[in-house]
C-alpha cells in the first residue's frame, strides 16, 4: 500500500522545552492509525506539525509527498481535523457553522451541509446555537465540519472525549464505515484504548516526545506478549500450580488463569481440559491493546502499570 | 484570480458582531451619545436658554478668535448666540463625532483575532487552507464595515437633529457644512481604517481582549488633542486642515496595509496564540 505520511528524525522544541525528538513515523494510504500516548507526550504538537501550522526544528516530514512547512495550504486542503476543543463558533447555529467552514474550505456542493447534518443526526437541531449543543452534538458537528470538503486525511484529536457510550459507538462505527467507503486515511489520538482496538488497522505509541513503537496489533502482540495469560471459566480445579506443563492459578471460583507461550498453545490446553471438565468461556487477558500499551511504556521507560 | 478576502470569514464576523451584545451595545450607545444627545442638548439649549450667558466669557473669547480668522466671514451675519451654535456644530462637534467611528472600530477590531483566540476558534481558522494575509485582510474588511456604516447613519441622524432643532434659530439649514462633508467622506473613513489596521495588528499579538483594548485605546489621544486645540483656540479645524490630516492618515494606512499584506507567518501566529 502507498505511503501517505512519512516522517524521519523530526524534532520540535518550544523555547528550551524539547517536545518531539527523533520521531520516525509512517502511515499507509487508507489505513486508520491510532496515535497513543500519555498527556504531554507530544501527540497534539505532532498533528500540528503534520498540518503545517507550526514549523519543525529539524527532520523530514512529507504528507502525500508535500512538505507541510512549504506547502501547508495544499496539505490543509486535503486534511480534515477535529481538535480537542472542537473549534466551533458557539454563537452561530450548527448549520451556520457548517456553512461558514464550507465557504472557508471552498466547498461548492450546496447539498453537502444538509447531507452531513442528516448523517450526524443534527438536522433537528440545525438552527440551534452550537453553544447550546450537548457535548455529543458538538463532537458530531465538529466531525461533520472536518468532513465537509471530503478530505483524504482525517486527523482526530480525542474525538470521543465527553461522549456517552452510545455516542462513542456511533462516532467510531461511522468512522470505520467512512474509511471503508471512501478510503480516507484516519489518524486518531485517544486515551480510550479499548475503543481504538476495534477500528484501527495499526497503532503508534508516542512516549516522551518520540514514537516508541508502531505496528499492527498482531505485530505488537508478537513482539511484546512473551507469556499469554488466558482466563478460563471451568470446573477444573488445579491441584498443582501447572497443567500440561503450563503454569496456572485459580483467580476466583471457577476462573483459572493459564500462562501460555503463545496463542498457538490454546487448542492443546482446551482439549486437555475438556477431557475431564466443561469450559464455559476463554478470555485472553494480556494481549489486548491496553496491555500492550503498558508493555511498550514499561519497556521504553521503565514505568510499571498493571 | 484568487480574491484578497474570504467572503465567508467576513460574513461570519459580521454575524458575530451583530450577535455579540457587548459589541452591539457599544455600536449603538456611542453614536447616540455623540450624535444625538450632544447636538440635541446644544440645539435645545440654544432654543430654550440664553446660550451667551451659559458660555460666559470663555465662549465669547472663542467666538471672537473665530470671527477674526479666515473663516469668520461665514458667521459675520449671525448673532452671537447663532455664532456660538454654529461654531460648536461645525468645528467642535465634528471632532467629537470622530470618536464614534474610532470607538466602534476599536471595539470591533480589537476583538478580531484575540476574540477568536479566547473562544478557541482561532485554531480552526489556522488549520484551514486560507493564507494568513487573506485572513488579516478579511478581518480588516469585517472590522471596517460596521463602524463605517455606523458613522454614515450617525452622520444622517446628527444632521436631521441639527437641522430640525437649528431651523427655528437660523431660519435656514446649517447642516452639512463643507467641514462635515470632508469629514464624512475623507477623514472618517481614513481614521476608521487606521484604527482597524492598528487594532488588528495589536489583536493578533496580545493574549486577551482587555489587553487589546487597553493598548488600542491610545489611538483616541490625537482626537482628544484636536478637541483641546480647538476649544483653546489654538487652531480651527477647517476644510483644508481636515484634508491635510486625511492625506496624512491615508499615507500611514497605506504603509500599514502594505505591511499586513506581506504578513504570512502562520507559524509565529499559531505558536504565539494557540496553546
Amino acid at each position: 500500500m502507498e505511503t501517505l505520511i512519512e516522517v524521519n528524525g523530526l524534532a520540535k522544541s518550544f523555547g528550551k522545552q524539547l517536545v518531539l525528538k527523533n520521531v520516525n513515523f509512517r502511515v499507509k494510504k487508507g489505513e486508520i492509525i491510532g496515535l497513543l500516548g500519555p498527556n504531554g507526550a507530544g501527540k497534539t504538537t505532532f498533528i500540528r506539525l503534520l498540518n503545517g501550522v507550526i514549523k519543525s526544528d529539524s527532520g523530514l516530514v512529507r504528507v502525500k509527498g508535500l512538505d507541510p512547512a512549504q506547502n501547508g495550504d495544499e496539505i490543509r486542503k486535503i486534511s480534515g481535523i477535529v481538535t480537542e476543543s472542537a473549534g466551533l463558533y458557539h454563537q452561530l447555529s450548527g448549520k451556520e457553522n457548517l456553512e461558514f467552514f464550507a465557504g472557508l474550505y471552498g466547498v461548492k456542493d450546496k447539498g453537502r451541509v444538509e447531507g452531513l447534518l442528516e448523517l450526524f443526526d443534527l438536522k433537528e437541531h440545525q438552527h440551534k446555537q452550537a453553544g447550546k449543543y450537548s457535548t455529543g452534538m458538538r463532537k458530531r458537528l465538529a466531525l461533520a465540519k472536518a468532513l465537509l470538503h471530503k478530505p483524504e486525511i482525517l486527523f482526530l484529536d480525542e474525538p470521543t472525549n465527553g461522549l456517552d457510550p452510545d455516542g462513542i459507538e456511533q462516532v467510531l462505527s461511522y468512522l470505520k464505515k467512512y474509511n471503508e467507503e471512501t478510503g480516507t486515511t484516519i489518524i486518531i489520538c485517544s486515551h480510550v484504548l479499548h475503543q481504538l482496538e476495534k477500528i484501527c488497522d495499526s497503532f503508534a505509541f508516542i512516549e516522551q516526545g518520540t514514537i516508541a513503537e508502531q505496528g499492527t496489533l498482531a505485530e505488537l502482540e508478537e513482539k511484546y506478549v512473551e507469556v499469554l495469560t488466558v482466563n478460563v471459566n471451568t470446573t477444573f480445579q488445579p491441584a498443582q500450580g501447572e497443567f500440561l506443563g503450563y503454569p496456572c492459578r485459580i483467580i476466583s471460583g471457577n476462573m483459572v488463569a493459564f500462562d501460555l507461550p503463545s496463542k498457538h498453545a490454546i487448542p492443546e490446553l482446551l482439549q486437555g481440559l475438556l477431557q475431564t471438565d466443561p469450559i464455559f468461556s476463554v478470555i485472553p487477558a494480556n494481549n489486548d491493546l491496553q496491555s500492550i500499551y503498558f508493555q511498550v511504556r514499561r519497556k521504553f521507560n521503565g514505568i510499571v502499570h498493571q | 484570480m484568487e480574491s484578497f478576502i474570504s467572503k465567508a470569514l467576513v460574513k461570519k464576523d459580521l454575524t458575530d458582531i451583530v450577535r455579540s451584545k457587548t459589541l452591539l451595545i457599544t455600536m449603538i450607545a456611542i453614536p447616540i451619545l455623540f450624535t444625538v444627545l450632544f447636538p440635541a442638548l446644544l440645539m435645545g439649549s440654544a432654543l430654550f436658554f440664553d446660550l451667551e450667558e451659559i458660555a460666559g466669557e470663555d465662549g465669547r473669547k472663542l467666538v471672537s478668535v473665530f470671527a477674526g480668522s479666515s473663516m469668520g466671514s461665514a458667521v459675520s451675519a449671525y448673532s452671537l448666540e447663532q455664532q456660538m451654535t454654529y461654531i460648536f456644530i461645525n468645528y467642535m462637534l465634528p471632532t467629537l463625532f470622530l470618536l464614534v467611528p474610532i470607538i466602534t472600530a476599536m471595539t470591533v477590531a480589537a476583538n478580531s483575532f484575540v476574540g477568536e483566540k479566547e473562544r478557541r476558534t482561532l485554531e480552526s481558522l489556522l488549520f484551514a487552507p486560507v493564507s494568513i494575509h487573506k485572513l488579516f485582510l478579511s478581518k480588516v474588511a469585517a472590522s471596517f464595515i460596521p463602524p463605517f456604516l455606523v458613522s454614515i447613519i450617525s452622520f444622517l441622524v446628527c444632521g436631521i437633529i441639527i437641522n430640525v432643532l437649528g431651523y427655528p434659530l437660523f431660519r435656514e439649514l446649517i447642516f452639512p457644512s463643507a467641514n462635515w462633508i470632508v469629514l464624512i467622506t475623507c477623514l472618517s473613513p481614513m481614521v476608521i481604517l487606521l484604527v482597524v489596521l492598528v487594532n488588528i495588528v495589536i489583536s493578533s499579538k496580545v493574549k486577551t481582549y482587555q489587553e487589546a483594548q487597553n493598548i488600542g485605546g491610545v489611538i483616541v489621544l490625537p482626537v482628544v488633542g484636536m478637541l483641546v486645540g480647538q476649544i483653546s483656540g489654538l487652531f480651527l479645524l477647517g476644510v483644508g486642515l481636515i484634508l491635510i490630516i486625511s492625506l496624512g492618515v491615508l499615507l500611514v494606512n497605506l504603509m500599514l496595509w502594505h505591511r499586513i499584506s506581506k504578513h504570512n507567518d502562520r507559524f509565529a501566529l499559531f505558536e504565539k496564540q494557540i496553546h
